[in-house]
């Protein structure tokens, strides 16, 4: 290691290159890892093409996309065609869009992504015309909707504005299942009804068919999360709804209810009610009353989460039969879901969206045959790259632009967990040895992303624990806390907060300057008013009210409405912990 | 086996016909109740027409016999019953108005807050002349007097009722609705009235049972030199008392109590166990209300054929004819419509403002002495009020608790209690009264008791229904931990049930201040029997057509409810709904 330090520092780069070559490749990757950026491209610039192709797997991809970049357009052919293919092929999944589009356009067509990479079991994929399994961006022909620079925003009654969604740009095109990925309240679901045309953007606008969506009538249906059924309506008479709607005579649209409910596998439940059905006969309800209008685009807004396990996997499945055989005259499926799986395996295209406001992170395709296998190790890789992007730090999106957007540095915002889930999880951290890759803590929990991820986020902001590249990682901290009893948990807790969260600095100095040491909760609701919409105002206080009683540090008082100062726990012993308020 | 044979086939082929007809002529049989219904209702509108357009008589005079109990009984049922239909087709609108009005709603559910406080009963002169000034000639104007003013008793939760409906559905719901382009006669047949169903029947019965209560009231009265009497139930009942005739008071009691059952058994089970259908549920309830009206009804062919040929095509037209002119809508038909709005608006408003500025010049005509009467009689009632509500919640507590957690002991109790409750305490007042005078006791008293009469259910049912929520878990630490009774009611009983003490004390409260007005002034045998209080106010400047001190106090009492309200009830609301709700 320091052989190439001292090499490089002296800018002896033939030297260095060949010290590479005759280390293991494994030794090699963690050598020229270790050297500082500006250093790694000068050399990686210099070493030849097979080395070059062999270590640069063990980079994360966007370091690969500039290394690749130091060198000229037909060596980045060259070593690109070397890598080993489960490298190459994470790759180019892995870069978002422009980047890959970018590389695309400098090797030229060397670069065919699927066939290489099969699995040797994986049956023939169906040769569908819609379903055409060529390089992602390969235009399939004008896309359906069109949105650009679509914005949503809201503005607070005190005339400050909160953005939703920040400007984007999205093409819905025929032949292909859009999954759009992110955290609950990201804003994903806000997305779907502007391309849906149920809610308008504030800025920006989107096309149907090359046409302002304001103008025509878009042919959509949506199949919702709860599948927003009319439950004093009978199967028959809910899927005929949306024919009745666009004024189809009777006979006609008994018909075509029937034909869709036949589709959907729930003939013979026509004159059922909703509410005599399971879950999941439910949903195929929703589907019915969905393909009956035959919707150019079916949206769909999580609609396997609220059903079991089983149930979603088997309508997933049948849904994806029906797509792939041409049975529902859909040219294109945009499906909203937390689910990063349920993501891999139904779409040819994933977006992942960031938080605060919506912008996309990622958006590449998944070139995976179907039916896929979901222990197949392309699946989990594509499923792990995801759970990567989704825990990236968010400065790695354009910094200036949320800068310019919003005038106050955003305030820090408290994760909604619960400290005894934040315990829980330092402590299960601890038992794996102090790091965990986040898909295998979610298995492990059988949690969902979503409930997962606001417990690390917990951890990671009071300083327990560390993300890095998908691994959460426990600090010194944490490790303490894992092993602490519970009331000297709470003091460490208490001391974290204190020391990292901001909007606990200002409650705990606040009620101790105060000479009754008691504070009406408006004023902090009037704080955190400026920066958030009101229903996650209340929230945020929910999570600081909990964690501040759970450590100790203040209560609240419902009949006078205001927080209370707790006397500062002396002796750690279980007797004197605080007590919470009945 | 052979010769069999052909015995069978006939048999069979015998079989087929008389297999369908005693089915046919039994389903006959199930529909003659039916046919009949539709007779009885044809001929009732035939005599109300007639009476309806008769000439005016102010002045009916009551038949005390039994036999005139039918006539009398099918009046009073009839304004109860047109009211109602005013009232559901307000509610609808105003609902509808205050739901998606943005604007209009901020104005409107408070004015609906008010409006609800307002005691009704001082509104009766003043509609009961504007309604005999609008037909000075025909019955008809006092008619619908007397039902306007069971209007204004009925209406306010019923409205607010399909208001907060509206405002509950789902959103993606409604955004099914939206994305699928509804007309707004789809949207609100198969989505806004389905949703607010329940509701609406709920509040329907609530509302129901009040109007007999105002009914009472408002068929017989003295406005000024004029005695008002309408043909009914009410002013057979008063009219009974009035001369000391116990038989007829009973009579006249009987009559009214069967009605109710009759009610309860012919319309209102049926409907509740229709409007099962509306419930917004995920699964099915194991145990369903049921009628065997309904099932009547849902087995008639006759009402089947009917309903194929009538109504069934014709709500498929109005279905079809609304999706027709939804697809062509245009914006210029809204701007038009939003100007016809402002201009009602602004016409409503000019006409608000014009009816304040003439209250306030009849209010300045008031004297320092009655000013004086308001205020001590303000404070009398508020006393009596608070009186009237201790003494219902001291009885009602332990007696509800016991009944709500002894299921056996419910068994009997409930529908006794159901049947005392349904009697209108205004019917009851003047046997309550005569009973009183009897002991040798005055009205000062006997308006305490009377406001207790007319409020104490609330309470009481309230409390029977959060008695039977306690959760048993709770219940079984509580003999896991060997509590003493004391300790158990203060320990799980009283903050269990507080939530369900609170609703009830806040409906009993309203309307003890309606109550007062009739409890603190009455008339009997001849005689004024009057108390000090603001209801005595009200009905006294009623009966001397004395209006400035009618609207004045009529004021000080919509006050007093609304700051009531307003200082104790919503917090204790708002402490009932945050720190002692069980779940």
């Amino acid at each position: 290691m320091s052989t190439l330090r001292k090499l490089a520092n002296r800018e002896q780069w033939t030297e260095a290159a060949l010290l590479l070559r005759n280390v293991s490749l494994a030794t090699a990757a963690q050598w020229l890892g270790g050297l500082p950026d500006e250093q790694q491209q000068k050399l990686f610039r210099l070493l030849p093409p097979d080395l070059a192709a062999g270590l640069l797997g063990s980079f994360p991809y966007y370091h690969q996309y500039i290394l690749l970049h130091t060198r000229p357009p037909n060596e980045i052919r060259e070593i690109v065609d070397q890598m080993p293919s489960a490298d190459r092929m994470h790759l180019l999944d892995a870069l978002p869009e422009e980047a890959w589009q970018r590389l695309a356009e400098e090797i030229g067509e060397a670069i065919q992504k699927p066939p290489v990479d099969l699995p040797k079991k994986a049956p023939p994929v169906t040769p569908v015309a819609r379903k055409p399994v060529v390089p992602a961006e390969a235009p399939t022909g004008e896309p359906i909707i069109e949105a650009r620079a679509i914005e949503k925003s809201f503005v607070q009654p005190d005339g400050e504005r909160i953005q939703i969604v920040a400007p984007l740009d999205l093409r819905i095109c025929p032949g292909t299942i859009i999954a759009l990925l992110g955290a609950s309240g990201c804003g994903k679901s806000t997305l779907l009804r502007i391309l849906s045309g149920l809610a308008q953007p504030t800025a920006g606008e989107v096309l149907w068919n090359g046409q302002p969506l304001s103008q025509a009538l878009p042919n959509v249906a949506i199949v919702f999360q709860s599948f927003a059924l009319f439950p004093w309506l009978t199967v028959l008479e809910n899927v005929e709804a949306p024919l009745l709607a666009r004024a189809v005579g009777a006979d006609a649209r008994r018909q075509q209810a029937l034909s869709a409910i036949t589709t959907v596998g729930l003939k013979g439940f026509e004159s059922a009610y909703p509410k005599e059905l399971s879950g999941g006969m439910r949903q195929r309800v929703g589907f019915a009353r969905a393909l009956v209008v035959q919707p150019e685009v079916l949206f769909m807004d999580e609609p396997f989460s609220a059903l079991d396990v089983l149930t979603a996997e088997n309508l997933r499945g049948e849904l994806l039969e029906l797509w792939q055989n041409r049975k529902i005259d859909t040219k294109a499926i945009f499906i909203v879901t937390h689910n990063i799986e349920e993501a891999v395996a139904l779409a040819d295209r994933v977006i992942v969206l960031s938080r605060n406001p919506a912008r996309i992170r990622a958006d590449f395709h998944v070139a995976l045959p179907q039916p896929r296998d979901h222990k197949s190790p392309q699946f989990v890789l594509y499923v792990d790259f995801i759970y990567k992007v989704m825990t990236k730090p968010e400065e790695q999106v354009a910094e200036s632009e949320l800068q310019k957007l919003q005038p106050k540095p955003p305030r820090q915002m408290l994760p909604h967990a619960r400290p005894g889930g934040i315990a829980g999880l330092l402590e299960m951290l601890a038992d794996a040895g102090g790091e965990e890759d986040l898909y295998h803590l979610a298995e492990r929990l059988h949690m969902e992303v979503d409930d997962l991820l606001p417990i690390i986020e917990g951890a990671v902001v009071l300083g327990f624990a560390r993300l890095e590249e998908g691994d959460a990682r426990l600090t010194p901290m944490g490790k303490q806390v894992a092993e602490a009893d519970i009331a000297r948990r709470k003091l460490l807790f208490r001391d974290a907060a204190l020391t990292h969260i901001q909007l606990f600095q200002q409650i705990v100095n606040t009620l101790e300057t105060k000479s009754d040491h008691t504070i009406p909760i408006e004023l902090f609701r009037d704080i955190l008013d400026e920066h958030f919409p009101d229903n996650e105002v209340q929230r945020q206080l929910e999570t600081a009210l909990d964690w501040g009683r759970y450590s100790g540090m203040f209560s609240y008082d419902p009949e006078s409405e205001r927080l209370v100062l707790m006397a500062e726990p002396v002796a750690a012993t279980p007797q004197n912990s605080p007590a919470t308020t009945s | 086996m052979r010769a069999q044979l052909p015995f069978a086939r006939v048999a069979r082929s015998f079989h087929v016909p008389w297999g369908v007809l005693p089915r046919s002529s039994r389903s006959f049989l199930q529909d003659l109740p039916i046919f009949a219904a539709g007779l009885a209702l044809f001929y009732s509108m035939l005599t109300l027409a007639r009476y309806w357009s008769g000439p005016l008589a102010t002045q009916v005079e009551i038949d005390l016999s039994p036999h005139a109990l039918p006539v009398y009984a099918f009046y009073s049922v009839l304004r109860i019953t047109v009211a109602y239909f005013l009232s559901l087709i307000f509610t609808l609108v105003y609902g509808y108005i205050a739901a998606y009005n943005p604007r209009a709603e901020r104005l409107m559910i408070p004015l609906l807050d008010i409006l609800q406080s307002i005691p009704v009963l001082s509104f009766l002169p003043a509609v009961m002349l504007a309604m005999v000034g609008l037909f000075p000639k025909r019955q008809l104007g006092l008619e619908l007097g007397a039902i306007l003013l069971i209007f204004t008793g009925q209406v306010w939760n019923m409205a607010f009722s399909f208001y907060s409906s509206l405002k509950n559905i789902p959103e993606e719901m409604r955004e099914a609705a939206r994305l699928y382009r509804f007309s707004w006669w789809q949207r609100f047949t198969q989505m806004e009235l389905p949703f607010s169903a329940i509701g609406l029947v709920w509040n329907s019965m609530m509302s129901v049972a009040g109007g007999w209560f105002f009914l009472t009231a408002c068929e017989m009265f003295v406005l000024g030199k004029r005695d008002f009497r309408l043909p009914g139930l009410g002013s057979y009942i008063q009219t009974a008392a009035g001369a000391g005739n116990t038989r007829a008071i009973i009579w006249g009691l009987a009559a009214m109590l069967a009605i109710i059952v009759l009610t309860d058994q012919l319309v209102w089970r049926p409907v509740i166990a229709w409007a099962q259908k509306f419930k917004f549920e995920n699964v099915e309830a194991a145990e369903a209300p049921r009628s065997p009206i309904l099932n009547l009804v849902r087995r008639s062919r006759a009402l089947a054929f009917l309903s194929r040929k009538s109504i069934a095509p014709l709500r498929e037209a109005l279905d079809l004819h609304f999706a027709r002119s939804n697809q062509g809508a245009n914006t210029e038909v809204r701007t038009t419509r939003k100007w016809f709005l402002r201009f009602i608006a602004l016409a409503l408003a000019a006409g608000i403002i014009y009816e304040i500025f003439r209250s306030a010049v009849l209010l300045t005509g008031l004297t320092h002495h009655d000013v004086n009467r308001l205020l001590t009689g303000g404070g009398a009632t508020f006393l009596r009020v608070v009186a009237s509500l201790a003494i219902g919640a001291i009885w009602t507590i332990p007696v509800g608790v016991a009944i709500g957690t002894h299921p056996r002991l419910a068994h009997v109790a409930q529908p006794l209690a159901q049947i005392a409750a349904s009697l209108p305490a205004t019917a009851l007042f003047p046997v309550v009264l005569l009973g009183l005078m009897a002991m040798g006791a005055g009205i000062g008293v006997g308006s305490i008791l009377l406001i207790v009469l007319a409020t104490q259910w609330y309470v009481l049912f309230n409390v029977i229904a959060g008695a039977s929520a306690l959760p048993t878990d709770l219940k079984e630490v509580c003999s896991v931990f060997h509590l003493s009774k004391f300790e158990r009611w203060r320990k799980l009983i009283l903050p269990g049930i507080f939530p369900y003490l609170i609703t009830g004390l806040i409906t009993a409260s309203g309307n003890a201040w309606n109550a007062s007005i009739i409890a603190e002034y009455f008339h009997l045998k001849g005689d004024i029997l009057s108390t000090n209080g603001l209801g005595a106010v009200i009905s006294q400047a009623t009966d001397d057509g004395n209006f400035q001190l009618l609207l004045a106090a009529t004021i000080v009492m919509a006050a007093f409810v609304v700051t009531i309200n307003r200082l104790l009830w919503r917090r204790l609301y708002g402490l009932a709904a945050t720190r002692f709700r069980l779940d």
